[in-house]
């Protein structure tokens, strides 16, 4: 069994008090509790504050490029399936730059764990408005305000066809572990959008603005119900913040529905290719 | 030698390009050697398409840039191709369309009145022209008739019989009326198998051959069919083919591939890699291994999409910011094509590097042939070399950019138990993790360069030569899918001067030490290029300081051809 300090790089170099600090350890506990261990995992990390966790979360990992981790994680996938697929990323990495791969790996129900660092800023650039700003939410790029609404990012994942869509707070981490793990269980694309406050550069969205704006998903949610969970998630222009699973279906995922990938070997560990016979007849 | 041209042209989305295939693959199967090249704007209907073959009994690699056999399925085609008309021609039409106005030996097979009487359609035109073409250059149907079996046996025997009365009724028409214009130049030879491939097939075929187990793309002309033909294989050589959403997505799901183990590869044209060059950049520091296959048409910008160049190579060679090495190789034919896409995935392995293959419409989209036995020693005797490449390590904890004298640090096949380790595009420590240290950034910067000496060292081609380069008082030279024209060329001036064509195959990086000695001798070079730049020149330029001052430069979407080669060497 491996512990979390097995998980453990690097002293994080995030700002005392960012949201970050409480993403990392619940993504390290619900990783032990699931019984993984850094050479069973592979993590694709986006640019930003969020990416930076490259350092502190052991894993074989690739720390790519800005927008570009979900298809590394895809790639991951069809390559050795037998590893679990996390991609960790921020909302500017996720939402803005890699918007169109965000869709595309919705509505393909790649097996793969999106956990989406959500601060509607970005930090690590100082602060500029990100997709995920409230509309008129001023920042150094939009000092008279943003003119854009805001990404729904839920509703977003919901109607392109993802089969897990959770949401959490940063500030509880007890029970965005248990989110984490249920993305990570679940057999399909899932997204675990997490909202969290930036200590030093959102003065709005701060973890009181929070407390006092979210609430937890009762036992009477129906996760099966697009349209209901679309109505939760769509709570995000009225400021109120649905926690928890908003919806989850079991679908085939798309290396399962791959006819060359067998569920017991790997693309990496099958054997060469050889019957030359069946090709060649192709040139005469 | 003899050689000669039968070209077909006719509306497009009328089955042009099937029967000007089965054309070529009924000649090489008749032990001939040929190039064919296609022509055709960018659209599925309305425009006109052509398809020219040129059969020899010897190696041939372009087009004399004359006609000898027509077929005019419109009168577009005979109005099109009416001035390349040998002096002996012959013209193959139907009077009840057009009469064409014309010194070469008219043919006429009644197109109309054959499918109206079989209730044929439009496209079975095709198959009555092929018919009477056939008939007139001196064979027979056999091969055709087992062509068109093949195409059509899973529709049943009524489908095939179908067709196959059209292909009759062309041949007996000449049979019957033009029997003193039959040309006996399909005589069976004896030649060993060919097989007849395209360089997007030659690719696609070296890439299963190399292992290769992910290509991953998004459609882009005339790369496109690399895509549709692995992806018509795949269930065959299980090979897993993705259309991604867009090229970003194409090329970091690879190196997602790549990282994980697999070999992988991804195929464009330059606007797609436009797209994909900051992942080159990512390539380049993470070292991971990687295959492109770029298919060159005109640009810039979306430019002549069906059309040809070689006007992507500078934009190729420095893709990618940061300073950090790739391999680009250009192959001139289909066998180079299968051989250098077998050796690119293994040069990326070695060196942990991205390693471009150039390609262009006119290679990627014309067929040749290929001695089978080629493709089958190939197979036989390629080994998959991937370096380094470790699959466990006793270190701990594992370097993943660990320190060494050739550039090259042993990379892990991540899932390993006991290790991990992260594929960093941020500057970093030897075991991965990010720095801003100027002595790290010194040390990763070195190592990282040190590879290209390691290839130098061990696996740079110096260009081949073909002609006597001694006596030569003629060098041409030039690089990847000119060869066919130059080769060509070469035979044609051998009565009148001497020539020697060096053939650039890996165009970069260069070895100084062992280019210069070619290129700096008392001879009248001549460099030719299909782009407006000399961009090849340009290379040799900044590289080896070497310029020239004859140059071939075409840049109006064709090949270049052999009179315009044969009109420079006679300027002096």
């Amino acid at each position: 069994m491996s512990t979390v300090q097995d998980f453990t790089g690097y002293q994080p170099t995030w700002c005392p008090g960012c949201g970050d600090w409480g993403i990392g350890i619940a993504i390290k506990s619900a990783l032990v509790q699931l019984g993984l261990s850094p050479s069973s995992l592979f993590v694709a990390f986006g640019i930003g504050c969020s990416g930076n966790m490259n350092d502190f979360l052991n894993a074989y990992a690739m720390h790519g490029l800005h927008g570009r981790s979900i298809p590394n994680a895809i790639g991951m996938k069809l390559a050795n399936h037998k590893m679990t697929v996390l991609a960790v990323v921020g909302d500017g990495d996720c939402y803005g730059e890699g918007g169109n791969h965000f869709l595309h790996a919705c509505r393909g129900n790649h097996d793969i764990t999106v956990i989406v660092h959500d601060n509607r800023v970005y930090g690590l650039t100082t602060g500029q408005s990100a997709p995920t700003a409230q509309k008129g939410y001023k920042s150094k790029s939009t000092p008279l305000g943003i003119i854009e609404e805001s990404v729904d990012p839920l509703s977003l994942a919901l109607t392109q066809g993802a089969t897990f869509v959770a949401q959490a707070f940063a500030g509880d981490t007890i029970h965005l572990g248990q989110m984490i793990k249920q993305a990570i269980e679940h057999k399909g694309f899932s997204l675990v959008n997490i909202l969290q406050p930036c200590v030093t550069f959102n003065k709005i969205n701060t973890y009181q603005y929070y407390m006092k704006h979210v609430y937890k998903l009762d036992d009477t949610h129906d996760k099966t119900n697009m349209l209901t969970a679309v109505n939760k998630a769509r709570g995000v222009y009225e400021e109120k913040y649905a926690l928890g699973v908003l919806y989850q279906v079991e679908k085939t995922a798309f290396h399962e529905q791959i006819v060359q990938l067998d569920s017991t070997t790997s693309l990496k560990d099958r054997d060469k290719f050889t019957d030359y016979n069946q090709l060649l007849p192709y040139f005469k | 030698m003899k050689t000669f041209v039968w070209k077909i042209g006719g509306e497009a989305g009328f089955g042009i390009m099937t029967t000007g295939l089965a054309f070529s693959k009924i000649v090489s199967r008749l032990g001939y050697q040929m190039f064919d090249y296609i022509e055709y704007p960018s659209l599925i209907r309305g425009g006109h398409n052509a398809y020219e073959v040129v059969v020899s009994d010897d190696r041939v690699g372009s087009s004399p840039g004359s006609i000898d056999f027509l077929v005019c399925l419109n009168k577009q085609t005979f109005e099109l191709h009416k001035d390349q008309l040998s002096d002996n021609a012959f013209i193959i039409y139907d009077k009840d369309e057009f009469i064409p106005e014309t010194k070469s030996t008219l043919i006429h097979v009644p197109f109309k009145k054959i499918l109206f009487s079989l209730k044929g359609q439009q496209i079975m035109k095709n198959t009555i022209a092929l018919g009477a073409s056939l008939a007139l250059l001196g064979t027979d149907l056999k091969i055709f008739n087992e062509l068109i079996s093949q195409q059509f046996r899973r529709k049943g025997e009524d489908v095939i019989k179908f067709n196959e009365q059209f292909a009759e009724k062309g041949y007996a028409y000449i049979i019957e009326h033009y029997k003193e214009n039959i040309q006996q130049v399909l005589l069976p030879l004896n030649s060993e198998s060919q097989l007849v491939m395209t360089g997007n097939e030659a690719f696609s075929l070296g890439a299963v051959i190399a292992d290769c187990r992910m290509y991953v793309a998004y459609p882009m002309t005339p790369s496109s069919s690399v895509l549709t033909t692995l992806a018509a294989w795949q269930k065959t050589s299980r090979m897993v083919v993705r259309h991604a959403e867009d090229e970003i997505s194409v090329i970091n799901t690879a190196l997602g591939g790549s990282f994980a183990g697999v070999r992988s590869a991804v195929g464009t044209s330059g606007g797609g890699f436009a797209l994909m060059v900051e992942s080159v950049s990512y390539a380049g520091i993470a070292e991971i291994p990687l295959v492109i296959f770029i298919s060159q048409r005109p640009g810039p910008a979306t430019g002549m999409p069906t059309w040809t160049e070689q006007g992507d190579l500078l934009f190729t060679v420095f893709a990618g910011h940061g300073e950090f090495p790739k391999i680009v190789l250009a192959p001139g034919d289909m066998e180079e094509m299968v051989g250098l896409t077998t050796e690119a995935f293994n040069l990326a392995d070695i060196y942990q590097i991205p390693v471009i293959i150039m390609s262009d419409m006119y290679l990627s989209e014309s067929h040749s042939n290929i001695k089978e036995s080629f493709v089958t020693d190939l197979i036989k005797n390629y080994q998959v070399n991937r370096g380094k490449t470790i699959t466990q390590t006793n270190t701990t904890p594992y370097l993943r950019y660990s320190d060494s004298s050739d550039g090259i640090s042993p990379r892990l096949i991540p899932g390993v138990a006991g290790s991990f380790y992260q594929a960093n595009s941020y500057e970093h420590f030897e075991d991965g993790h990010t720095t801003e240290s100027a002595e790290e950034r010194i040390k990763q910067v070195d190592k990282r360069a040190r590879k290209i000496r390691t290839y130098f060292n061990n696996d740079f081609k110096t260009p081949m030569i073909y002609g006597n380069f001694n006596e030569a008082e003629v060098v041409f030279v030039s690089w990847g899918s000119n060869k066919g024209v130059i080769l060509d060329v070469q035979k044609k001036l051998r009565s009148r001067v001497k020539t020697a064509y060096i053939h650039f195959t890996h165009v970069y990086p260069l070895k100084k030490e062992a280019v210069i000695p070619l290129l700096n001798q008392d001879k009248r070079y001549v460099l030719i290029e299909n782009n407006a730049e000399g961009q090849f020149g340009k290379l040799l330029q900044m590289g080896l300081g070497i310029s020239f001052s004859e140059t071939i430069l075409r840049y109006d979407g064709r090949a270049v051809s052999q009179q315009e080669i044969i009109n420079k060497v006679n300027l002096k």
